[in-house]
């Protein structure tokens, strides 16, 4: 898969799809976005979205049990899922080689999107993006 | 005798709102005015280098960032030559050109990198400075630019970001000093990448050195490090250590240092807003 975009343009084809988004969870900047913006601002909800993945990145209580501390993933967390009347958020943690803080933020419509497909599809990309 | 009296002339007050169509609201007014111009070329600040193709910025260096081949690499992944994105091969680049060592980086997880890196060493370049910027017209090429990145929201996400360090808390000293442990108490659960930060305080090193230990964008750590001093656990070292000979007895020894201008521009902005 070539790049960010592309990464983005794949997610935006699930069914259901309202927009896309690569976000950096530590500064809260959007690295890609596709589509349309949960809010109608991409960066807004960038930063509102990186604060909560930020927020349950760190938290102990989210991390598998069977990461002993020392060796704990980075971050302890595969993805979040949020739901509202209409639509889903998918956020997907993209485990990279080097240091880095990002996710994979899927906005779905909850009438056509398929939740599990979604969430199966994200963490693809996400391995794809990165890992080739 | 007939005084005549006049009324003191008005304070100058700036008009935000027609400072920022002149470029004078921005973080950068001289970046402001080549963006608009569609410059190419390099410009140099006091705390780093932006390069402009056509009015959007396509690099950036800072000497406070890690640059791209150091984040790649520390943790064993020196990109393998892709070979992938065009024009890559230069020396300015080194990071793309460097011979394989380890796993592939894909062309993926490069874009993402190189933007992380971009904004990150902007984020310095863009910084308060104490000298004005030198832009040089140049019409080479940037070897590896992808993705340019406008003037507009770079200078929007530097200004965001220093709001973002300012709410965590809002003590700039953390940025530049070397940092010390005011005690050794066992520090409470920290996250794994927390922990990585705290470990390497030791009261010589400042944020920018655990950065690039790290291979950690340096933005990045300044955040950590700015949640461990608000959490107490870490603190800037003091400016004037205790001398051996101890001469002085103890007194403010902030208070005769000259006011630096980036605290007027920040008293002056902060009154013009009330």
């Amino acid at each position: 898969m070539p790049g960010i975009d592309e990464c983005l343009l794949e997610a935006m084809r699930l069914p259901g799809a309202r927009g896309a988004a690569l976000v950096d969870w530590t500064s809260g900047l959007a690295l890609g976005t596709v589509g349309e913006s949960p809010g109608g601002d991409h960066e807004t909800a960038a930063a509102e979205a990186a604060e909560l993945a930020r927020l349950a990145a760190e938290q102990h209580a989210f991390a598998s049990d069977s990461d002993p501390q020392e060796t704990e993933a980075d971050p302890p967390i595969e993805d979040l899922i949020l739901s509202n009347r209409d639509s889903y958020h998918v956020l997907r943690f993209v485990p990279t080689s080097f240091d880095s803080s990002v996710f994979l933020h899927l906005w779905l419509a909850r009438a056509e999107g398929n939740l599990a497909l979604a969430r199966i599809r994200l963490g693809e990309m996400a391995g794809r993006l990165v890992l080739g | 005798m007939t005084a005549v009296r006049t009324p003191p002339p008005r304070l100058p007050v700036r008009d935000k709102a027609a400072a920022k169509e002149c470029g004078w609201g921005g973080v950068s007014p001289m970046l402001t005015r080549l963006a608009a111009e569609r410059a190419t070329g390099v410009l140099v600040r006091e705390y780093g280098t932006l390069h402009l193709a056509e009015g959007q910025v396509v690099h950036a260096e800072s000497p406070c960032a890690p640059s791209l081949d150091l984040l790649l690499a520390v943790r064993g992944t020196p990109d393998a030559g892709t070979g992938g994105t065009e024009g890559e091969t230069s020396g300015r680049h080194r990071a793309a050109s460097r011979p394989a060592e380890g796993a592939p980086v894909t062309p993926g997880a490069l874009e993402l990198c190189r933007l992380v890196a971009l904004y990150d060493a902007a984020y310095f370049a863009l910084g308060p400075s104490s000298t004005p910027g030198r832009f040089r017209y140049d019409d080479a090429e940037v070897p590896g630019a992808m993705r340019p990145v406008p003037v507009a929201d770079l200078e929007r996400e530097t200004l965001r970001r220093r709001d973002l360090l300012h709410r965590i808390w809002p003590d700039q000293r953390t940025d530049g000093a070397p940092l010390v442990r005011p005690d050794a108490l066992a520090a409470p659960s920290l996250t794994a990448r927390r922990r990585a930060v705290l470990n390497r305080v030791d009261g010589v090193r400042t944020a920018a050195d655990i950065a690039r230990e790290l291979g950690r964008p340096a933005f990045h750590t300044l955040v950590d490090v700015r949640r461990l001093v608000a959490a107490g656990l870490v603190s800037p070292r003091p400016q004037a250590p205790p001398p051996e000979p101890a001469p002085r007895a103890a007194g403010p020894a902030d208070r005769d240092r000259d006011p630096d201008i980036t605290l007027l521009k920040r008293l002056r902005d902060a009154l013009e807003a009330l």
